[in-house]
């Protein structure tokens, strides 16, 4: 399984969002977004904004870089204000 | 620049320890910085490095103070509504510590003006393009560059240390040519005292970096206010990276 973490902001979108996601061959963060864009709809918006980063086990990655069973998926909403 | 009488009294709680001393402070004297944004970020940014004798600050902002500034940009006073950020914050900054030498630019950043003699650049602006445009001039200068930003109760810091070579830039992560983001201060809205937790953290970060203990750099640190929570992540070098790539294979 995967450990979904919404940071900040997201957290209130992802308030109905599992905290687990199964894991399998050849899975990546943006295919996992998409997932819980269409499941969730209150996330939509939130998870497709331009500039969402994602981390993989506290590091920023690629959007498709190959997830691993047991690792910790993470979403960053952008903050761009100054 | 040595210490006078006057300032050993006024560094006094930095010369007693021992990783500051006179000879950190000589430094801090001798170091100029460069501002960019001079809103929630910029304002307790300066405040922390005028009072703690950095010698020379190189303000830029092309704004006027408004009303709707005045809950977190905390330089500004009810009677500076309609003149220069960049005029008001000398005045503010200069009250604070007269020694304080203070350069202004009331126009957006700019080659030019990134073109000057600085040891470290802070990012404190409001926008990608801005943002890109630092990343750019600083990596290809090796100057350090600490990028800040922050919405409603969150923000983040972004920390690069450009002498080395194989360091991360800030677009090895956002992609300088996606569209700008909707969650900005005029949008989304944003709490004051969370641009003074990130505008202290990077406060404190420049002057590590600039008395040379070389605060952790490639991170990526965020703040949810709301939570009470910190968060690090590793930045990583993008081998596809239009700007940077090209200089870590050298």
């Amino acid at each position: 399984m995967i450990k979904l973490l919404f940071f900040g902001r997201l957290g209130d979108s992802a308030a109905t969002a599992p905290e687990l996601f199964e894991a399998s061959e050849g899975l990546t963060p943006s295919a996992v977004r998409y997932a819980l864009a269409i499941e969730h709809p209150r996330l939509v918006e939130a998870l497709l904004e331009p500039q969402v980063l994602v981390s993989i086990d506290r590091v920023i990655a690629d959007w498709n870089q190959p997830l691993t069973d047991g690792c910790e998926l993470a979403f960053l909403p952008p903050v761009t204000g100054g | 620049m040595r210490l006078n009488g006057r300032q050993f009294a006024r560094y006094s709680r930095h010369l007693l320890m021992d990783d500051i001393g006179v000879d950190g402070q000589h430094r801090l004297f001798n170091s100029h910085v460069l501002v960019v944004g001079m809103g929630g970020l910029g304002c307790p940014v300066t405040l922390y490095l005028a009072a703690a004798g950095i010698g020379r600050l190189s303000i830029c902002d092309a704004d006027i103070v408004a009303e709707s500034n005045l809950h977190r940009q905390i330089l500004y006073r009810d009677a500076d509504c309609g003149r220069l950020k960049v005029d008001c914050a000398r005045r503010a900054l200069k009250d604070v510590n007269p020694d304080l030498m203070v350069d202004t630019h009331a126009e957006p950043v700019s080659a030019e003006i990134l073109s000057g003699d600085y040891q470290l650049v802070l990012d404190c602006s409001d926008n990608l393009a801005a943002r890109s445009l630092l990343n750019h001039h600083c990596r290809a200068r090796r100057l350090p560059l600490i990028s800040a930003s922050a919405t409603g109760w969150e923000g983040q810091l972004m920390a690069f240390d450009f002498e080395r070579q194989q360091s991360p830039c800030f677009n090895c992560s956002i992609d300088p040519s996606s569209p700008e983001g909707r969650a900005d201060c005029d949008t989304q809205g944003v709490v004051g005292p969370v641009l003074g937790v990130i505008g202290s953290q990077q406060a404190t970060m420049a002057m590590a970096m600039l008395l040379g203990y070389g605060h952790p750099h490639g991170q990526l640190q965020r703040y949810d206010g709301k939570a009470g929570q910190w968060m690090n992540f590793k930045l990583q070098a993008n081998p596809n990276c239009d700007l940077c790539a090209p200089f870590r294979r050298c």
